[in-house]
């Protein structure tokens, strides 16, 4: 479903080039759960970015369900990432002064879903995160752990084909981190893709593959022997 | 994105930050207001004026001596100060022969001091004949006007307006049988007029002095022409008939043959309501213009303080970018809180031009006892919110636009 080939991302910051990408392969297939790691600046975040249609790529082709991105129109990016794909930030990226409802639905107000439909498609988001008494608290009342598993519902209120989290665990304690992990792995064993950045070797684990990132191109790309399995350490 | 999303959205944007939002409209509440305000006393104003000449009485065609330039486009030359002695008796008689013609009145005026003890006043006095009383509507509150016989005995007689009466014999007292001078001439006062009140442009129209034409023109000002002519149509005649009448006697009259040579100019009551109608107008728009230029102020506000909203939320943005916002739904979004602040602003302002509208109202009638119309003409409220709905756009348009450019990247890591 993800093909990259050659990828390149050259960032001009007032004349001065950084390659953040110089040149990465590789194929992710529907239903994989692969994992990101690599040293602060190496490219993680950039890749995810284009991966996720935030940004585009300065060179190289990355095809899309079969599909090139070059030849896809900036309104049918939006679309994809609308119904396509949820995106889980490292800083959860809620909107505080709204509540977990609002903050729920926003993927439901860019896209055709009814207004008549959307307290079902919340409720059932809020629920898998485990949050159901917490849908009409303003956010900013929340944990740090309940802010990301709210953050997971609203990438999943529009049942995207692709998760993928940029360091979702960067910001939260172990406990949190553990339920966000359990959260994640649940999402993969119900097909979805799920990709996942992330610096420590325990949490990257969780995936069947790990691709490692150095000065913007690929180090290794390996499958993980024993992936971990954590369906009963969450809700504990 | 929904219109229903859009407004709800901006609607809870406004309400977060509801101070900065009512700081924000303050410039669009005050310049509609002014608008509202102006439009409505300037119609006020007109219903006023209008009122006023409404009062001479709908049948009376006015002749003035001299005639304008070229027919239409200037004032006729008596009203530019220049004398001319075109009308004479004989016209007041030719005109008083025809069957179209119910009344003619006529008078001669002039300026000097009246004075009756250590008390004076510089006045207007007016000699007119018997019948000006009942033609021009001017009613005697106290004593009696004078009478033909007066007029054609040359009697020292004269009929005051109420402001020259409180003047030299101080309010109250009864001015009636007492003698004043005007022009070294002893008038004997038997009458004092109705007051009238302040007339259009704030001229004091009680004060005055009638005394008999023939008074006035032989001892007072020696002459043998009139300020103006006043005809009363006869009511089984169209108005604009007896104009064509009362011209064609006057040239005849003055072996006039080419129309644009006329040495008068005949205004019925309608050409001069017609002519200060769209003095007033102007004068409105003129002012309505003026303030407008705060709507201007009002919108730089509005565009200041969405242009800091817009850097404020980059991480919003952002956000709603990477869930599937397109730029087109960014600008939407920003355009609608900006509309959203100054249509609310301009209902604000229609409400509170209102409330000035009315207090003012208020004040006029009651205070100082003027018959002022209250006014709040529905162009002016419609003209509101038409110009602060677009005020909204025009000053919304740059930042939202701002807005739906930023890349979701640099918006996300916007810190
Ligand atoms: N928007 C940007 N403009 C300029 N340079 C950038 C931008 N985003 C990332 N970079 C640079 O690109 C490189 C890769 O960054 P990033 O992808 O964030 O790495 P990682 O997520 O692995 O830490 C870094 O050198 C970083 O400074
Ligand atoms: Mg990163």
């Amino acid at each position: 479903m993800i093909e990259v080939k050659d990828l390149k991302k050259d960032y001009t910051d007032e004349g001065e080039v950084t390659s953040a990408l110089r040149g990465v392969s590789f194929t992710i297939n529907k239903g994989d759960f692969v994992s990101i790691m690599g040293p602060s600046g190496s490219g993680k975040s950039t890749l995810v970015q284009i991966l996720s249609f935030l940004d585009r790529s300065t060179g190289g082709s990355y095809e899309f369900n079969g599909k090139k991105i070059d030849d896809l129109s900036d309104v049918e990016l939006a679309r994809i990432r609308n119904k396509s794909i949820g995106f889980v930030f490292q800083s959860f990226n809620l909107l505080t002064r709204l509540t977990v409802y609002e903050n729920v639905e926003l993927p439901l107000v860019y896209s055709d879903v009814p207004v008549s439909g959307r307290k079902k498609l919340i409720e059932d988001a809020v629920h898998s995160v485990g949050l159901d008494e917490k849908l009409y608290v303003e956010t900013a009342k929340l944990s740090g752990g309940q802010k990301q598993r709210i953050a997971i519902a609203r990438a999943l209120v529009n049942d995207p084909d692709i998760i993928f989290a940029d360091e979702p665990t960067g910001n939260l304690d172990s406990v949190s981190g553990a339920q966000v992990m359990s959260i994640l792995d649940g999402l993969n064993h119900s097909g979805r893709t799920v990709i996942l950045v992330t610096h420590e070797t325990n949490t990257a684990e969780f995936a069947d593959r790990i691709i490692r990132l150095r000065d913007g191109m690929v180090e290794s790309d390996e499958k993980v022997k024993n992936p971990r399995h954590s369906k009963d350490e969450f809700f504990k | 994105m929904r219109v229903s999303d859009l407004i709800k959205s901006s609607r809870a944007t406004l309400k977060h930050g509801k101070m900065r939002s009512l700081l924000t409209m303050l410039g669009i509440v005050i310049g509609i207001s002014s608008v509202i305000i102006l439009m409505s006393i300037g119609a006020s104003a007109q219903d006023y004026i209008l009122g006023q000449v409404q009062g001479l009485g709908s049948n009376l065609i006015i002749i003035l001596p001299g005639g304008t330039n070229n027919g239409k486009f200037s004032s006729p030359a008596a009203a530019q100060g220049i004398i001319v002695t075109s009308l004479k008796q004989q016209d007041v008689d030719a005109l008083g022969r025809d069957p179209s013609v119910a009344a003619v009145t006529e008078e001669s005026r002039g300026q000097a001091t009246a004075a009756f003890g250590d008390n004076s006043m510089v006045t207007t006095f007016d000699g007119v004949p018997a019948n000006f009383f009942t033609v021009r509507n001017f009613a005697v509150q106290n004593g009696y006007p004078f009478t033909d016989a007066d007029v054609q005995a040359y009697n020292h007689v004269a009929v005051i307006g109420s402001s020259l009466a409180d003047t030299l014999f101080g309010a109250g007292s009864d001015p009636v049988g007492q003698y004043i001078q005007v022009k070294n001439i002893q008038f004997r006062v038997v009458g004092v007029l109705a007051k009238k009140g302040t007339g259009a442009f704030g001229i004091d129209q009680d004060n005055l002095v009638l005394v008999p034409i023939t008074v006035a023109q032989k001892q007072m000002l020696g002459v043998d022409y009139f300020t103006d002519v006043m005809v009363q149509a006869n009511d089984s005649y169209n108005i604009d008939f007896v104009k064509a009448r009362v011209q064609n006697i006057l040239e005849q009259d003055h072996n006039i043959t080419d129309p644009n040579k006329d040495d008068f100019t005949i205004e019925t009551q309608q050409d001069v309501l017609s002519l200060l109608g769209n003095i007033t107008n102007i004068l409105t728009l003129f002012l309505a213009a003026i303030a407008s230029i705060s709507l201007i102020v009002g919108g730089i506000g509005i565009m200041n303080i969405m242009l800091v909203s817009v850097i404020e939320r980059t991480k919003e943005i952002g956000l709603r970018k990477s869930v599937g916002a397109t730029n087109n739904d960014i600008l939407q979004q920003f355009l609608v809180e900006s509309v959203m602040l100054t249509f609310i602003g301009g209902i604000i302002g229609i409400a509170l031009g209102g409330v000035v509208v009315g207090l003012a109202w208020l004040v006029i009638t009651k205070v100082f006892a003027v018959a002022w119309t209250f006014e709040f003409p529905l162009t002016a409220i419609l003209l509101a919110v038409a110009v602060s709905s677009v005020t909204g756009i025009a000053f919304g348009i740059y930042p939202a636009r701002q807005a739906a450019r930023k890349s979701p990247i640099e918006a996300l890591r916007y810190e």
